[in-house]
């Protein structure tokens, strides 16, 4: 049994290795429960996804390059545009940044050994790579979603798109809504119960704060996208009414509930990275968080404002006067976190000592684009200006500075800041910089020119256009942009796999951290901590000797099986000392029993997707027979 | 104190209630969604339910969620003998609340097939929402029935501390279920 206040003797440690060790070989990756293990599947998984919805981007550059281009044709071009979109924000930013970073973080940051629900996390996992997979085999078989990420009905109906295209949008939604679903529940107990003792949470790290804000999104605002799909389902397969005013349905009803999920998903994909660069500002500018409490705050309402917001997207639609005025007000309102963030971390860095590190520049990129990509958005929420553009590449302009830049920026940014913790290496300074410059102009350079053009007039979604309109030089500038910006994220790929193995070593600490993910060694060993720190401060890494702060004494080592402490929600009081589950291979096999069901569903044989359903049912017995031990 | 010897403060509620409370508030968001498409779609409608659909008789309806409402107690009771290291107690109540709910579920059952005679679904929005949102509930009491008797099925083994944690958030759930069948019944009988 283990006791306080004792030094971590090296048999301690050899124990928690036997305990915590996994299964060697593909069976451990495949059964695992780890955080950190599927933390690093869902970002070769999203990674994999990302270069995918990068080459569709690229086609679609390249047939936009000049007027009457015919590399694709307009069919297949819708493909490409709505494969894109569901590819980026669905299959790549989402789970990146929850999936990959919050997996890998969010335990290594508020001190715990694993998430609240191990096997439920890598169900998490496998149910989102099939519905990826589902989603691409769409592609493969011709048949993939073509109706726009988001779909609108009447197009998307059965009559205008007899295909099963539409079928696999809905079905392979509903799969990922599932994953996410699972993910966000886990993230939020995790948070709420797992904190080391003493994170109360005004202590708990900002990066947290962004997670739990994002889950709760999830949790609020996928349902009505998953009900929306269901409605589609029912009206294409069963003739149910839902959207045609034939039938007293209401086409409008599809955008209701797709926009009550899609803005909020917007501050779902953004969320995190506020929370990224939360974590890499204060330590490249050597100094805590400017207005910790008010960032955390903000943090949180940017996420409850976007649920107020949701109509800005159907300004065009005839919505009645008075309805269009409140969503433009209250779009209005999400200025006032937004600023206070931007403010936060400006000041962070200007009464900071800031070295201008490639994961700090990257932080700089995403501000800009931030700043800018917001005031474009301010610009929609006067309704006329927003009725004059809508549909135009100047919306298209305005979403790629906020999803590219605002969000995928911090995660470049993320993946160089913590690819020392996850490999123990460094990454190579100069060509990192090198990247970020690039990277930069190629994304000022694909998407500024579209603000111009879509001003001149130029409707999104076209898959080619006549000369002589004065969009040609802009969409030639857009297309080098575009290459140049693979160019960069290649050379960042380059930097990243070259240094896994010719890196320098870094030790636990190479950038002077303050969050608790840098108190482990790097790679941190598969237990996290060989002790539960006690911590006292935001900063508990700068805090150390301040606030007696130390590693060595003082905590708890629970080497008596695969156990963490769980905590009270606010304050982080000890409560209980939990036996967490370890590998299991029921996660997998429910993940396959599940989407096989879904195949079939859209195959249409009812008999054998009950089959599966049943099969999953039974492996979920399977799954909690084996119950943790009794402590 | 805890197993290890450790200070700790009185138990609050354990990460696995958390779980099910999480997943209760989406499934909530869900069944809002369904029932503001129920209203939304009916305020858009001159006539609701539509012409040549007579408005739903409300006895069966009633008697059968009286029922529903009714198997909150052994569901309760259940978990409190649980707790109290009554494993049989708990069991025979558990086995009690499966068997009232099955009654109430082919009581459902009959309805929706004579609803579904009385207007098809594929004829109109209003039967479209009505099913849906019927439907979607009975599968959530099909599940509550299966976590009950998974639990009944344990707890012959004997209580521990896992058993009792899912108990307690079955309990949560089928408290979810009710107040959902509560808001639904009182949807399905509004329009007249």
């Amino acid at each position: 049994m283990t006791a306080v206040d004792l030094p971590v003797g090296p048999q301690r440690v050899e124990r928690l290795e036997r305990i915590w060790t996994p299964r060697p070989g593909v069976l451990g990756w495949l059964t695992t429960t780890d955080h950190k293990r599927i933390g690093l599947l869902y970002l070769f998984a999203t990674l994999m996804f990302f270069a995918a919805g990068g080459v569709e981007a690229l086609t679609m550059r390249t047939q936009l390059a000049q007027a009457n281009e015919k590399l694709v044709g307009p069919g297949t071009f819708d493909e490409l545009l709505t494969m894109h979109g569901i590819t980026m924000i669905f299959l790549f930013i989402i789970p990146i940044t929850t999936g990959a970073f919050g997996n890998y973080l969010v335990p290594l940051m508020i001190g715990a050994r694993d998430m609240a629900f191990p096997r439920m996390n890598a169900l998490s996992f496998w149910l989102f790579l099939a519905s990826g997979c589902f989603l691409y085999a769409g592609f493969a078989l011709g048949a993939a979603p073509n109706a726009g990420w988001f779909d609108y009905v009447p197009l998307a109906l059965k009559q205008y798109d007899p295909g099963s295209n539409i079928d696999f949008y809905a079905l392979g939604l509903i799969l990922n809504g599932a994953s996410s679903t699972a993910a966000a529940i886990n993230f939020i107990a995790t948070i709420f119960k797992l904190r080391a003792p003493g994170m109360s949470l005004n202590r708990m790290p900002l990066f947290c704060y962004a997670v739990l804000a994002v889950a709760f999104a999830l949790l609020l605002a996928l349902p009505a996208l998953t009900l929306d799909c269901i409605f589609l389902e029912l009206q294409r397969r069963l003739g149910f009414h839902f959207f045609d005013v034939a039938g007293g349905g209401d086409p409008l009803l599809w955008q209701y509930l797709f926009w009550i999920f899609g803005h909020p998903e917007v501050y779902i994909i953004v969320l995190p990275a506020f929370g990224i660069a939360t974590s890499i500002i204060p330590t490249f500018a050597r100094r805590r968080m400017v207005a910790f409490p008010l960032v955390a705050m903000a943090e949180l309402l940017v996420a409850f404002i976007g649920f107020g917001v949701f109509a800005h997207h159907m300004f065009a639609t005839g919505l009645a006067t008075i309805t269009l005025v409140f969503f433009a007000a209250a779009s209005m309102l999400v200025v006032i976190p937004s600023t206070i963030q931007v403010y936060a971390w400006l000041l962070t860095v200007a009464t900071g000592a800031p070295r201008f590190r490639a994961p700090l520049l990257f932080i700089g990129g995403f501000v800009v684009f931030f700043v800018l990509g917001g005031l474009t958005g301010i610009m929609f929420t006067a309704i006329p200006f927003d009725q004059a553009l809508t549909d135009t590449y100047f919306v298209v302009a305005h979403f790629h500075f906020i999803i590219f830049g605002a969000a995928v920026f911090p995660i470049l940014g993320g993946l160089y800041y913590w690819f020392p913790k996850v490999t123990g290496r460094l990454y190579h300074e100069r060509l990192a910089i090198v990247s970020f410059w690039v990277t930069f102009v190629g994304t000022t350079l694909t998407f500024f020119p579209m603000h111009i053009v879509g001003l001149l007039g130029m409707t999104r979604r076209v898959y080619t256009y006549e000369p002589g309109l004065g969009w040609d030089a802009y969409n030639l500038a857009e297309t080098i942009g575009g290459f140049t910006l693979a160019a960069g994220l290649l050379l960042i790929l380059g930097n990243l796999v070259w240094s896994r193995f010719n890196g320098e070593p870094c030790g636990p600490d190479p950038f002077h951290g303050g969050t608790l993910e840098w108190t482990v060694p790097s790679p941190p060993p598969h237990y996290n901590f060989a002790v539960i720190p006690t911590v006292r401060s935001p900063y508990p890494n700068w805090d150390r000797t301040d606030a007696g702060y130390d590693l060595e004494r003082g905590g708890l080592v629970l080497d008596a099986g695969h156990e963490t402490p769980s905590t009270e929600v606010r304050d982080a009081r000890l409560e209980e000392i939990l036996s967490m589950p370890s590998e299991s291979p029921w996660p997998i096999v429910l993940a396959a029993c599940v989407v096989l069901a879904f195949v079939m569903l859209l195959a249409g044989h009812v008999l054998i997707t009950a089959v599966f359903g049943v099969l999953g049912a039974l492996t979920l017995g399977a799954w909690h027979l084996h119950e943790p031990e009794e402590t | 104190m805890t197993a290890a010897g450790l200070p700790a403060t009185a138990s609050s509620r354990p990460a696995g209630w958390w779980g099910m409370a999480l997943f209760i508030t989406t499934e909530a968001t869900l069944f809002g969604a369904i029932f503001s498409t129920y209203v939304y779609l009916w305020l858009r409608s001159p006539r609701w339910p539509p012409q040549g659909i007579a408005p739903t008789k409300p006895f069966y309806p009633l008697l059968l969620t009286a029922l529903l409402v009714a198997t909150s107690v052994p569901v309760h009771g259940a978990f409190r003998s649980a707790r109290a290291g009554a494993a049989g107690r708990a069991v025979a109540l558990l086995l009690l609340a499966v068997a009232v709910q099955c009654s109430y579920l082919a009581g459902q059952f009959v309805l929706f097939a004579h609803d579904l005679d009385r207007m098809p679904p594929d004829r109109s929005a209003y039967a479209s929402t009505y099913f849906t949102m019927l439907g979607t509930h009975h599968a959530h009491v099909v599940a509550g029935i299966a976590l009950e008797l998974w639990f009944a099925l344990r707890l012959t083994r004997g209580v521990n501390r896992y058993r009792l944690v899912g108990l307690h958030a079955t309990t949560l759930y089928w408290d979810f279920v009710i107040v959902a069948g509560l808001i639904l019944v009182a949807l399905q009988l509004a329009p007249r």
